[in-house]
Formats: structure tokens, sequence, C-alpha cells
């Protein structure tokens, strides 16, 4: 009977052991699964591919990105190992006073909050001066690293008997040798067992690299986090099942154990460490593993160097550092360009206006062209940000379409400062089925998004000016209006809609309206192009359709301006004037879609493209539109102000 | 040559790079910004908005920690019971899915909770009604439990780990059930894991506003995403120091709590 | 009466297909301290374990006092253990531990406080009652040990190897006070360990265990002077063992040299083996005994010396004398006939190991 009771124990147990198991890799196997996915979509199965592997090999970005994050998990791990095990040492020979308050300083990274590690450090740099980079990362793992070496190597230190030592030194051994010799194995699988944790740590760090990265340093988590609004390429779940799978399997071989006897129960010591790295003769020979071990090295190293080496071989006395939205330019019209003239372009992006200002304005980074937005143009022309376009370095101006000098006028008033690159309309995106379903008229207005029957079935832009401009154009104001009562009665409106809102983003709108996530959604025109076609490679049986709501909305500009602090403006020049070449023009238009103001490429488009409303609607049926203008820094902090309380509601 | 001279470089670097940015996190809290001594930007935690998101964080990390260690203890109890081997190998699986991506783990459950998600499929394939689970409170604590697990998992185990088998028998022996066992002996002599665990997924849980954008759908402002907005949108470094300091404050105030149950300072993770 | 207190009944135990216990049979009575003595890995701690509830045999019973407790969980069978490194609670003070079988009881307060009293009085550790376990000694911790089981008043204690992790003076003054405890209280002790010293000087009763199977049982002085088997012989005290032949009753032949003896019923001419105690052999001068050879070692051991004698047919005898015969020595040896010890010898390594079961 008592052993029925305990093997239906053990049956639960495994059952629990089971679940838990389910809980933890079910979203590994769905990225697994993804990598296999023709669409990009992650909500639609389009078909078996292997092709986002291959993809995966020849990105560059990933690549690079790849080879940041091992170099920088190694380098930081070892440095930690070195700078920890001789803290370790040292800490272990003071006396209990000392001892306290070294492990409370070395207990700070721990157990403070990755955020304010992240920031802490970021204002340091910036106050010391020192440009976010590859190194301030590096500084930063090797911060957060340290801690876990100091505690994995602490506890062997203990254990070590110290008469080993001064025996060794009674054998005539100098210091430096009998640590070698003697102390330095005891406490090895404590600096290995710490190296592995700072690793792997390292690899999966995303907050404080976020805040202590700088221009064109990516990490894979980075990398990452600045493709999740735009959609993640799918080569980057090939990428981490490969990982993934190159881990488990180096981990099975140093777990392998061939059947053993279990030692008998009650006299088997349990002192279970992590990572196992005790002494168990029923292991595979140490020598294979070591062997294994080993060639995982060696293989990390070489990928990485190999990587690094094509990334920084050919020699570049030329640079340029580009600061651009997401996804948001051709690949193949960087490398164009760097062949083409020779210059070694560092690329790197933003999601928001909002958040490329800081990075401007503190120039702890120095880009020497952006990509911003008209009202974010203005600003930084009103702070004195920009530099003026020497205008003969970019003959190509010929080529944008007079209207959209026009258009800029409103921001740049005397043409000096910006180049138009893409522009468009903010519209809703809806599915006709869906609607149908629910039984709603496709919308006409902007307060259609208020709707009570479209309860989670709506999409909304997460940035505050997108957000206000769908309220104040619903309510028939202007969208850069400053009078109070009209943005209070906006942030009211915002606020009665927030429970019908599904989810505030941003480029997600666009994967999520593909995968029958929502039946409306707040959207750019230039994505329409492709979601048409997604539409029909996947064979989906519903449509989605533009519409810009007749109260009017955002007309939209973003152009290429020159930082006051470029370091290589004429580079910037070359970039922007090549950039209007119609063929290039075309290129990228082809690439992201969105509206290009640019005559010439829109002259090699086919008429079917050139007659499609929604990418290149009729000016004049955009009368009531607006674009952006800088409110001014008071009035910015006032949206702020209520978007936080729409959102904390 | 002394042996304490060998905690120089870390001395300088941990001075250098931990106590100085701090410093600078609490002088950029004080002011505002004009360099200007003022409180403001800690009292702007009682504005509504700011307090709302501080109390929705600490329910919601409270809540996933402590569905953390409901999940943990019979996990790290079951990992004891299976010896060291089958057990060592266990934690393996556990830190295992660190090498994928946290980002993208977070992102696969996206996958798995939408609405036309995996477990949606599922449900609808089983003529079940589907179920709202993206972008909600509870997608967030899912979140966090499934990315902080481990830390609860792995300190609890190590510290049942270290209990003699013997001492269970000796509970046991001395006319103990099952129960009692567990209360009166396991329990109390795995506090320390406990509170190390507590801490471990605690913080990180109260500070996160990766989990919250991800899965939250940015519905759910948390004091984490207020921060972060500060500091890489709002572009108030002042307000978003003066936050975290308060922040920072929570975070004291409730190791302090749980310091008083580790007398020894025994459970560390790792 | 005189029902046995325990009794185990064909009890097998195997842990993955290795057999731990083979059909082994023991009763072990009232008031008597029973000593299960054997090298490592041989069955006895789980015998204990069987016995204490922490295991449970694959076949065979385990009667108490005339009721079958095989199936009975351990919480609820009326003895206790004091485990091998002392299992004390340590999140708890001294008072605790000690009251914590009392506790479950539901025993009264009062009940409570006297008990600890009482016990850490015994155990000569009174006014304890509020240090934490990590400040005592190693001895004084195995005392909590006992403390805390015998404040249950149970009717038999088991210890496992209790006295395996402190230092030799301590394990002296622990057996005594152990011995003493036993008669003051009247339980019955079954006790483990590997320590033939310690099982010599404490028991009323040995049992030689080996690879599961019980090499031989009895009081100390027939366990030491009559080992049944060469590994009793080996495993208890210094001995040597040579080959010889059962010439015939009370005859046995070594290295071709007859010696008299008291053992009979080995038939004619067996091949057996013969058991000497070096403290048995008489060195006496050449010419005077019946074998002789030359000393070939010599180390002064205090109470008395130990020699190596080597014989012509390099057997190197090893002797206990209080008389001094300095290396190089040409001497005799001689040995009582009742000094020796006639065994037979196993067909093979199987039956070695089983032995001869009583």
């Amino acid at each position: 009977m008592k052993r029925k009771i305990e093997s239906l124990r053990k049956i639960l147990a495994d059952f629990y052991l089971v679940l838990i198991l389910i809980f933890l890799y079910a979203p590994i196997l769905t990225m697994m699964v993804l990598s296999f996915n023709t669409s990009k979509s992650r909500t639609q199965w389009g078909g078996f591919t292997l092709s986002w592997y291959q993809q995966m090999l020849s990105d560059p970005d990933i690549l690079a990105a790849l080879s940041n994050t091992l170099l920088i998990a190694f380098v930081s791990a070892l440095a930690a190992c070195i700078l920890g095990t001789a803290a370790a040492i040292a800490i272990n020979s003071m006396k209990p006073v000392s001892r306290t308050i070294i492990m409370g300083i070395t207990n700070i990274p721990m157990l403070n909050a990755d955020i304010v590690t992240g920031i802490s450090l970021m204002l340091a740099f910036i106050a010391f001066g020192i440009s976010l980079g590859f190194k301030t990362i590096l500084i930063a793992h090797i911060t957060f690293n340290i801690p876990y070496v100091i505690l994995s190597v602490m506890p062997k230190l203990k254990q070590t008997d110290k008469s080993t030592y001064e025996a060794a030194l009674d054998l005539g051994a100098s210091p430096l040798y009998a640590f070698f010799k003697v102390v330095f194995p005891d406490i090895l699988p404590g600096i290995l067992s710490g190296f592995l944790l700072a690793f792997t740590m390292s690899l999966d760090d995303f907050i404080i690299t976020h805040f202590t990265r700088g221009a064109g340093i990516n990490t894979l988590s980075t990398l990452i986090y600045s493709q999740v609004r735009r959609g993640i390429q799918p080569s980057m779940y090939a990428l981490s099942s490969v990982i993934f799978l190159t881990v488990l399997v180096l981990l099975l071989i140093a777990n392998y154990r061939p059947k053993e006897k279990k030692p008998v129960p009650g006299s088997a010591p349990s002192n279970g460490s992590l990572g196992g790295t005790g002494k168990d003769p029923s292991r595979l020979p140490r020598q294979i593993q070591k062997w294994a071990m080993g060639a995982a090295a060696v293989f990390i190293a070489a990928s990485v160097t190999w990587v690094t080496w094509k990334n920084y071989s050919v020699s570049h006395t030329e640079e340029l550092y580009v600061y651009n939205w997401g996804d948001y330019i051709d690949d193949e019209v960087v490398a164009m360009f760097e062949e083409e003239t020779g210059i070694k372009v560092t690329y790197d992006m933003f999601e928001t206006n909002e958040e490329m200002y800081p990075v401007i304005e503190a120039g702890a980074v120095t880009y020497d062209v952006v990509c911003p937005s008209d009202y974010m143009i203005q600003k930084m022309i009103e702070n004195d940000m920009l530099a003026e376009i020497n205008f003969e370095n970019v003959p190509n101006i010929s080529q944008i379409n007079p209207e959209y000098m026009e258009m800029s006028r409103s921001f740049d008033p005397e043409n000096r400062y910006s180049v138009p690159y893409c522009w468009g309309t903010v519209g809703i995106l809806y599915n006709t089925k869906r609607l149908e379903e629910l039984g709603v008229e496709p919308p006409k207005s902007w307060m259609d998004l208020w709707d009570p029957a479209l309860k989670g079935e709506i999409l909304m832009q997460d940035s505050v000016r997108d957000a206000f401009m769908v309220a104040l154009k619903g309510l028939g104001y202007s969208m850069n209006t400053i009078d109070e009562k009209e943005l209070q009665q906006a942030k009211d409106l915002l606020i009665q809609q927030k429970p019908l809102v599904q989810a505030y983003v941003i480029d997600q709108v666009r994967d999520k309206m593909i995968g029958g996530e929502a039946a409306v959604g707040v959207i750019y025109s230039g994505e329409m192009l492709y979601i048409q076609e997604e539409v029909k490679n996947l064979g989906l049986d519903y449509s989605l359709e533009y519409v810009v709501p007749e109260e009017g909305t955002n007309l939209w500009l973003d152009s290429w301006v020159i930082p006051k602090n470029a370091q290589n403006k004429e580079n910037a020049e070359k970039w922007i004037n090549f950039l209007c070449r119609p063929d290039i023009a075309l290129r990228n238009f082809e690439y992201i879609t969105y509206s290009t103001p640019n005559q010439g490429a829109f002259d090699l488009l086919d008429p079917e493209i050139q007659e499609n409303k929604a990418v290149f609607p009729d000016l004049d049926s955009l009368e009531n539109s607006e674009v952006y203008r800088y409110l001014g820094d008071e009035e910015e902090g006032v949206y702020n102000a209520l978007w936080k309380e729409v959102k904390s509601r | 040559m002394s042996k304490k001279l060998l905690a120089g470089p870390y001395l300088i670097w941990m001075i250098g790079f931990t106590i100085i940015p701090l410093a600078l996190v609490v002088y950029y809290g004080l002011t505002d910004r004009t360099g200007a001594f003022t409180l403001e930007n800690i009292l702007a935690i009682a504005t509504a908005e700011h307090a709302k998101a501080l109390w929705l964080s600490l329910g919601l990390s409270l809540a996933a920690t402590v569905i953390c260690l409901l999940l943990a203890y019979p996990l790290a109890m079951i990992l004891r019971s299976r010896g060291q081997g089958a057990a060592g190998f266990m934690v393996f699986i556990f830190i295992l899915p660190m090498w994928m991506n946290f980002l993208l783990r977070t992102l696969a459950w996206q996958t798995l909770l939408e609405k036309s998600g995996v477990i949606n499929g599922i449900l609808s394939a089983l003529h079940l009604p589907t179920q709202n689970l993206i972008n909600t409170g509870g997608a967030i604590i899912l979140g966090m439990v499934y990315n902080f697990l481990p830390f609860m998992v792995l300190p609890i185990y190590n510290v049942l780990s270290k209990i003699d088998d013997n001492t269970i028998n000796a509970a046991r022996d001395l006319g103990a059930n099952s129960f009692q066992t567990f209360w009166y002996v396991l329990l109390p002599l795995s506090v320390p894991g406990i509170i190390s665990g507590i801490t471990m997924v605690f913080v990180p849980a109260l500070t996160t506003f990766v989990i919250s954008n991800l899965l939250g759908g940015s519905k759910i402002l948390l004091i984490g995403n207020v921060i972060e907005q500060e500091f890489t949108k709002g572009s108030n470094w002042n307000l978003g120091s003066g936050l975290s300091l308060v922040m920072m404050v929570f975070i004291l105030i409730s190791m302090a709590l749980l310091a008083k149950y580790d007398k020894n300072g025994e459970g560390n993770t790792f | 009466m005189n029902q046995p207190l325990i009794d185990l009944q064909h009890i097998s135990k195997s842990f993955d297909g290795a057999m731990v216990l083979d059909d082994l049979c023991l009763t072990v009575k009232e008031n008597s301290f029973v000593t299960l003595l054997g090298p490592s890995g041989c069955g006895k701690t789980t015998t204990l374990r069987i016995i204490g509830g922490f295991e449970s045999p694959d076949q065979g019973k385990v009667i108490f006092d005339g009721q079958d407790i095989t199936h009975l969980p351990a919480n609820k069978r009326p003895l206790n253990t004091v485990f091998q490194k002392y299992a004390l609670f340590t999140h708890m003070t001294i008072a605790e531990n000690i009251a914590f079988g009392l506790k479950i009881k539901n025993k009264s307060k009062s009940y409570i406080q006297d008990k600890i009293k009482y016990a850490l009085k015994l155990v000569n550790l009174e006014g304890y009652e509020n240090r934490s376990v990590d400040s005592l000694s190693g001895g004084q911790q195995q005392r909590i040990a006992i403390a805390r089981a015998i404040v249950n008043e149970p009717r038999l204690l088991l210890l496992d190897e209790p006295l395996g992790a402190l230092d030799l003076k301590l394990r002296q003054d622990m057996q005594y006070e152990l011995i003493r405890l036993k008669n003051e209280l009247g339980i019955t002790f079954i006790y483990v360990t590997h320590d033939q010293e310690e099982a010599l000087t404490m028991s009323d009763t040995i049992v030689v265990m080996n690879q599961g199977y019980i090499q031989q049982m009895g009081t100390p002085e027939s366990i030491y002077n009559e080992p049944e088997n060469a590994f009793v012989a080996d495993f208890i005290g210094d001995s040597n063992i040579v080959p010889g032949i059962m010439i015939r009753d009370e005859l046995v032949e070594i290295f071709g040299t007859r010696f008299a003896c008291v053992d009979k019923g080995f038939g004619n001419n067996t091949p057996v083996d013969v058991v000497i105690r070096p403290e048995d052999i008489d060195l006496v001068e050449p010419g005077q005994g019946t074998l002789s050879g030359v000393v070939t070692h010599l180390i002064f051991k205090g109470v008395h010396y130990e020699m190596e004698v080597t014989t012509p047919d390099g057997f190197e005898w090893l002797v206990h004398s209080t008389d001094l015969f300095p290396v190089g020595k040409k001497v005799d040896i001689h040995v009582d006939p009742f000094d020796i010890q006639i065994m037979n010898k196993p067909a093979s390594e199987d039956e070695e190991a089983i032995g001869v079961n009583e």
C-alpha cells in the first residue's frame, strides 16, 4: 500500500515536471516553428521554408549583432573573472568588518534594478564625457558580471584548505606559483561556473545594454527590440534557434552519463551545485568532455573573430553616421553607397522622434545625417541643432517634386535644412470581413473609433501626437492646437476610448492586422502596399482596406537633416544626394513602400501603383489635413502629461 | 605582496561604475533642469498617474512573486527528491531558456496568447470559447512568472538540496507526519532560499518595462515604463531619476523587511 | 514473556538490482544492547533504516513486540533514531529540538519543560536550553541528538554510527556515557558501527555482517575468541589466518608442523583455515616451541611489543608480547591448543559471504 502511494506521488511529480517543462519550452518551440514560416507574420502560417536560415547568414546587421553579443559576453565574462577572482581572494583574507562592507558593495548591482543600473551608468558615461558605444556596453556588462564571479568563487575559497597553500610555500614555491599550482585548481570550478553565469547574463541582458549602447552598436537584444515594433525578421528566430540548439547539444554532451547504479539513498551526499561541476566518475570521460567544450570555445572564438574581421578588415578613412527609422531603407542601397563612395556607413535606428531627439541633443553620439519628421525638424531648427545643407553638393534635389518642397516650408520655412525622403498620411486600416461579422459599417470618420461595438478590436498608435491627432481631428480641432480646453476634451475622449482599445502599438499594427488580431487600426499609409501584397500571398479570406477619415489627418513628411555637431558634413550631403537619385529612390520605394516625393522615381513606377490612392493620394483630397508643427517645450510637456494620464488610466 | 591589494582594481571599478553613477542618479533626482535643488521630482510620485503606475507595479510584481513561489517550491522539492544527477540536469533545463533571447521568449508568448494565437487556436479546435489573454494584467504577470521563475527555483533548490535527508528522517522519527515535517522543519530551513528567491523575482518584476510593453499592449503603464519613457522619450532625466529614487526606496524597504528573516545570509542563488 | 522486541523475518532489500540484504533474520530481546558491525556497504545501516521505517523491505516482515510494523510509516513507530550526523534542526534552539517530538504529540507545556530539564541533565548539558545548535561542539550535538530521542521514551533506540564523527578521546567518553544511559533508562539499543573496538566495548550482543548476510552473532567474547569464519576473524581484532589441514580431531597441520587443538568434527585430512590471535602466540627460545622463525619487525606499542616473525615457509606471523625479542633473533613459536581456532574453508567467494547463519 505504501508503495502504491509512493508511485502515485512519483507520477504526480512527473506530471508536474512535464507541465513546468511545457510552460518553459512552449515559447521556445513556437519560435523554432516560426523560423520555418514563409510568412513574416507571427500568426499566419505561410508554408515551410529554410530561407530565413540563409538570410540569417547573409544579413550583416544580424551577424554584426551576433558577433558583438558574443564578443561582449566573452570579454566581459573574462574581465569579470579576473577582477572578481582577485577581489574574492582579497576579500577572503580581510577582517569581517571590511569584508561586510565590500560584500555590501558587491551586492549592489545584483540587487539593484536593471533599469537603475542602466540609467545610472548612462548618466555617468555622459557626465564623464565617454561617448556611448561598444566600450560603454562592455564596461556596463563587466560591472554587473563581477558580482556573479565573486559570489561563485567565494564559497570555493572558503572550502579551500589554507594549509595547502602554506604547504606549497613551505616546499619552496613562490606565492604566485603556489597560487596557480595549489589554490587556483581548487577554486577553478567556482571561477568556471562564475564565467558561465556571467556569460549567460551578458547574453540575455537587454535593459542595461538598451541604456548604455551608442551609434551603430547593436547586440542581439537591442537589434530585436528595434525590430519589435516594425515586426521581427524571422531570421532572428532562425538565429536564436541555432544558438539554442548549439547550447542544448553542448549541455547534453557535458551532462551525458551512461546508465549507472544509483547510490544507496541515505548514504548519498547531496550537495547540489549549479552546473554540476562536481567530480563524477560516471560521466563521459573527462577527456571527451574537455575536448567538446574546448571545441565549442574555439568555434565561438573563431566565428567572433571571423565576423569582426569581416566587418573591420576594409579600412575606411571616410565615415558616415546615419540615424534613421527602423527598417526605413533597403540594405542594398547602403551597400551601394559604400561601394560607390568608399565611405564606411555606420547605420543606426530609432523608433520615435521623441526617442531620437534626446540622443542628438545629448551629443553622446554624433550622427552626421538624421531622418526625423516634420515637427521634430522644426523643433531642431528652433533649438539651433541643425546645420544648413549646402545644396551645391546635392544636385539631385531637382528630382524632388516641388510640391513637397512647398509642403516642407511649414516646418522649414526657407528650405534650408531638410530634404524630403518619404511622405504619407495616417488613416484607418480595417478588416472588411471582421467588420461585417461585428455588424459595423466601414469607418469614415475618426469618431468611428469610439463605436462600442469595436470593443477590443481597435489598435491605436502609441505616440503622443498621433494619438491626440485622432481625438483632436475627431473633435474637429486642429491637431496643432495649444488650447487647453480642446486638449482636455481630447484627453477625456481618449480615456473614454481606452476600454475599447486592444493595444497601443506603433509599427506592429501592420502584422497584427494581417494576422486578423483586430478589426481596425490606426496606421501609416506607407504600409499599404506591403499589407495588400501579403494578404494576397497568404491567401487570406479577408481584405484590409485603408481610409483617410473625412475630418482630415496628419500629412507627414520625413526628411533628411544634418545635425550641427556632425563630423562628416560633406559625406552627409553625398548621402542625401545619393538617395535623391531616381534609381536609388525607386529601389528604396520598392523596399519600404512609403510614398516617395521623388518625381524621377515616381515616373519610373508601374501605372497601377501610380494610381493607387492609398499610396499616392491626391494632395487636393487632403485639404483638411495638416502637417505637425513643433509647439514648444512647454506645450510638449502638456501633451506628454496628458498622454501619461490617458495611459495610466 | 599583500593579498588585500588584489581588491584594489575591483574597488576602483565599483566606485567608478557603481557608486558614482548611483550618486549621479541621486543628484539628478534632487535637482531640476537648471541644477537647482528641488524635491519636485520625488514628490511627482504623488501625482495620480505616477502613483497609479507604482501601485500597479507593486500589485503585479507581488502577484508574480507569489505565483513564482507557489510554482517553484514544489518543483524544488521534486528536484531535491530526484537525487543529484537527475536534479543537476533539471537545473540546466531551467537555465537553458536563458540562451534564447529574453525579448524573443517574451515575444513568443505574444504569439501564444494572441486572439488568433496558438492557445486560442487550440481552444477553438476543442470547441471551447476563445479567451482574451493578451494585453491584460494577467498576461504581464505570466510574462514575469515565465521570465523570473528560474530565479525562484534555483535558490530554493540550492537550500533544499543542502538539507540532510536525515534531518527530515529525524522529524519523521520523532512522530511528525508529512505535513508537520514540511511545516516545522523543511519550510523554516528553506527560508533563506525563499527570501533570496523573492528578492530575485520581485525586484526585476517591479521595475520591468519590457514585459509590460510586449504583453500589455502598452495599455498598462508600470513605473518602469514611466521611468524608461522619461529617459528615452520624455527627455526629462531629472524626473526619471527622481522616480527611480522612489522606486529604489521601495525596493530597499522590502529588502529590509525580508532581511529580518534571513539572519545568516545563507540564501545564495548560485 | 521473553517475546523478542524486534523480530526481522526474512528481510530482503535491493537498490536498483544490487542486493543489499538477502533473507536476513534477526531477533533482538528487550533491554539488550545489540550492535550491528561490519564494513561499509554490508547492509547494517539499511537494516537499521528498515527498522526505523525509512526504507521498506522488498520482502519480509518487521515485527515489533509481536506486532507487524512493516508498513507503518516512521512517524507512527514506537521507536526513535539517533542519526549519524545528528540531524539536529539548525533553525531551532536546543530546547526546541528536544521538545519537537513531544510537541507533535501535544504534550502539555509543563510536561515538556520538565522533560527538557530531565533530558539535558541526563546528557550532562544543563542550562543549554537556549543555545543554538551551531554553538555546540560535535560531542555536545551528539548528546542533544540522544536527548531529543529519549525524551519520547521509546522502547527501542536506534543509533546509526553516532560516534563516527567524534575524535578518539571523546568517542571513548561517549561510549561510557551511552552504556550508563542505557542502564539508567532501561531502553533497548540497536547500534550500528564499523568500529570493532566500539562494538566489543559496549554491546551485549554483536551481529557481524558482510555483503548483506549475518556472518556471526554472539557475545563480544565469543565473537572475538571463536570467530566462525575468516571474515569475522579478520574483521574483529588482528589475527593470523593460515591454511591448514585437519589431520584428525584435535590435531591440525600448519606448514608441515602439527599442532594440538581442541576442535573436533571436521573429518580427517580436511583443508581448513586456522586462526591464531597475535596475543595467543608465545615466543620462546629456539628449540622450545613448535615452529621456528626469525623476528623481522619490531614496534613498541605501549602496552606490548608488536613483532613479526617470519617462518621458513615465508609466512609472517603477527605477535603481541610484553617480552622483547630484537630484530634478527631466532625464536620458536608456541601456541596453546585452546588458542587455536579452526574454521571450514569456504568453497567459493559466495559461500564466504554467506558464512554461517546461526
